[in-house]
């Protein structure tokens, strides 16, 4: 109790650091209403004492700084802003990609012709083709549905096993994060190119592959949230005697759960979009026909399709949206 | 009964918090622990049910011995007898207040009801006559985070009821109130502690309601017991000897409130 009571004066020469770095108060003359009072006479000298150096220190520091004088007397300085220097490396790095990634500006418009040929094409649908297309894009609604449906389950347990509030075992923690990071260095279609060598062409690579990201990210999203929550609850549950995972559910579950439901409607409607492209590796679904179909060159086909996705995506995103409303 | 015989607690960055403590307290008492911040008040009542573990002695709960073999399964069926109140209530605020007190059940039940939160009719009786003891059966149905400071340690103390212990133990629980929650709050208390025949422990900050409503109390300083006996004679110079100094009128906040209640 004796040994670590705390010095005020360094405590507020602490203090005084800290906030000194947004805003610094110079009063004109250091007259601190403490020195005025004869009562803590003893203390006042040493207190403007520490003042006036660590403004002294702090004048040093930030040389580039505007002065902004006070009808009283009392100066305030602006800390120097690093916003030039941010945009200054935002614009170094920008010259030095465009040169490695070798944009020509004149063959950009020299084909842009191609593209509306494309698009005029595809203005005149074969709409007989939607009946083709209805079988695989359902497979992509279910891919994704089923896939964002199991990744967020699975997502829950391990979220609460890397939260360091709720874990406590580093060995623990520190596996199921490493195992976390190495699943989301991947892409979807990178899992999905693989997952179809394992379990042959189809839906089924499909939907591992959007299990795997989902799980990648929503327990990523999910032990930062826990990580956020007050654990008050969560204690006094325990000390009535239940496991870690039962106090886990009952105290920590009615918090997050607003902020889970929304992530894992946002990775459905996410995960609409990967389904669409993985038919290109093989893994099922509308994607299989866009490779057939540009291939073919039918682009009054890809018209159906993208028409399609495009109807699907606004619907579900729209659907989730207002879910995700309702929630918050 | 709990026993504590030459008890002490020393945390592992080296602070001292109780030196050698031994007391008992018979079920059914109302203790009050008073005494400085820092003097090991919480220290004592967190050792009771295991949030903190014995250093030095011995401390008996009930006939079983709290040491460091007292972990995992056995443990948690030995704080099923312990109740906690928190000075911050800890309520889980996005649940409803029933649900609250059903919480308390979670720890006789299994993984799968628990997580999809499926409480019997016998619990969910239990609960709401817990809500009844402390008058706020009809905020059941509400929020917890929607109810007032007051209304909300009552549902701690129903929570902690609904457990069904023999020993409730109670962290500062009206520090965070305005005195006429307090005293109010701690009526609650009292009845509990007269009609259900559980011990109380609580620490407490306001020496005019411990003297108030606990029948015993014990004065801590600097890890050490100074006083121990009934509530009725505990004079100023006692004060002095817990609290270092005189209390004096300003030290006791809710003296008006209770002359104008009186």
């Amino acid at each position: 109790m004796k040994n670590n009571k705390p010095n005020p004066l360094t405590l507020l020469g602490r203090r005084l650091k800290n906030t000194s770095r947004k805003l610094t108060f110079r009063p004109k003359e250091a007259a601190t209403p403490a020195s005025a009072d004869g009562a803590t006479m003893n203390a006042a000298p040493l207190l403007s004492d520490k003042i006036k150096t660590t403004i002294n220190k702090l004048t040093v520091q930030t040389k580039n700084v505007r002065t902004y004088t006070l009808f009283d007397g009392t100066t305030v300085l602006e800390p120097f802003s690093k916003t030039p220097l941010i945009f200054l490396i935002l614009g170094t790095l920008s010259v030095i990609s465009w040169n490695v990634t070798n944009i020509n500006l004149f063959y950009l418009f020299s084909r842009f012709s191609n593209f509306f040929d494309i698009l005029w094409r595809m203005t005149s649908p074969r709409w007989s083709y939607f009946s083709t297309a209805i079988g695989p894009m359902l497979d992509t609604i279910q891919m994704s549905f089923l896939g964002s449906l199991i990744g967020a389950l699975l997502a829950l347990p391990v979220a609460f096993l890397s939260a360091s509030n709720i874990t406590k075992n580093r060995f623990v923690l520190g596996s199921t994060r490493f195992m976390l990071s190495l699943i989301r260095t991947l892409p979807v279609l990178v899992y999905a190119a693989i997952l179809t060598l394992a379990f042959g062409f189809g839906v089924f690579a499909g939907t591992i592959a959007i299990i795997l990201f989902t799980f990648g990210i929503l327990s990523k999203m999910m032990y930062e949230n826990i990580e956020t929550v007050d654990l008050g609850a969560y204690g006094a549950i325990e000390a009535t005697g239940a496991s870690k995972p039962k106090a886990f559910v009952t105290a920590i579950f009615p918090q997050i759960m607003p902020s889970y439901l929304s992530y894992s409607l946002y990775s459905f409607e996410i995960n609409i979009r990967y389904a669409a492209i993985l038919g290109y590796v093989g893994a099922g679904g509308i994607g299989l026909l866009f490779d057939d179909r540009m291939a073919w060159r039918r682009y009054q086909d890809v018209a159906i399709l993208i028409i399609m996705l495009f109807v699907v995506v606004f619907t579900i995103e729209n659907i989730s949206r207002y879910l995700r409303k309702r929630l918050s | 009964m709990i026993k504590f015989d030459k008890v002490g607690k020393t945390y592992p960055n080296g602070t001292v918090a109780l030196k050698e403590v031994s007391l008992e307290i018979n079920q059914g008492e109302f203790v009050a622990i008073i005494g400085l911040s820092g003097a090991g008040k919480s220290t004592l009542i967190k050792l009771i049910n295991k949030m903190h573990g014995v250093t030095k002695g011995t401390l008996t709960v009930n006939d079983t011995v709290v040491n460091a073999e007292l972990k995992g399964k056995h443990l948690r069926a030995f704080r099923r007898r312990i109740g906690m109140v928190f000075q911050s209530f800890n309520l889980i605020g996005r649940t409803s207040v029933i649900r609250n007190v059903l919480a308390a059940r979670v720890a006789e039940m299994n993984f799968i009801q628990s997580l999809f939160g499926l409480y019997s009719k016998d619990d969910k009786i239990k609960a709401l006559e817990a809500l009844d003891k402390v008058g706020i059966l009809e905020k059941a149905y509400t929020r917890a985070e929607q109810l007032s400071g007051g209304q909300q340690q009552r549902v701690a103390l129903a929570r902690t009821i609904a457990q069904d212990p023999s020993i409730i133990l109670a962290d500062e629980p009206v520090a965070s109130l305005d005195p006429i929650t307090a005293n109010q709050v701690m009526k609650d208390f009292a009845r509990v502690n007269k009609d259900l025949n559980m011990t109380v422990i609580a620490n407490m900050h306001h020496v005019d309601m411990a003297l108030k409503y606990a029948k015993r109390v014990i004065g801590i300083r600097d890890g050490v017991i100074v006083y121990d006996g009934p509530s009725s004679e505990v004079n100023e110079s006692l004060l002095k000897e817990i609290y270092g100094r005189d209390i004096t009128d300003e030290d006791i906040m809710f003296k008006d409130d209770e002359e104008q209640q009186a």
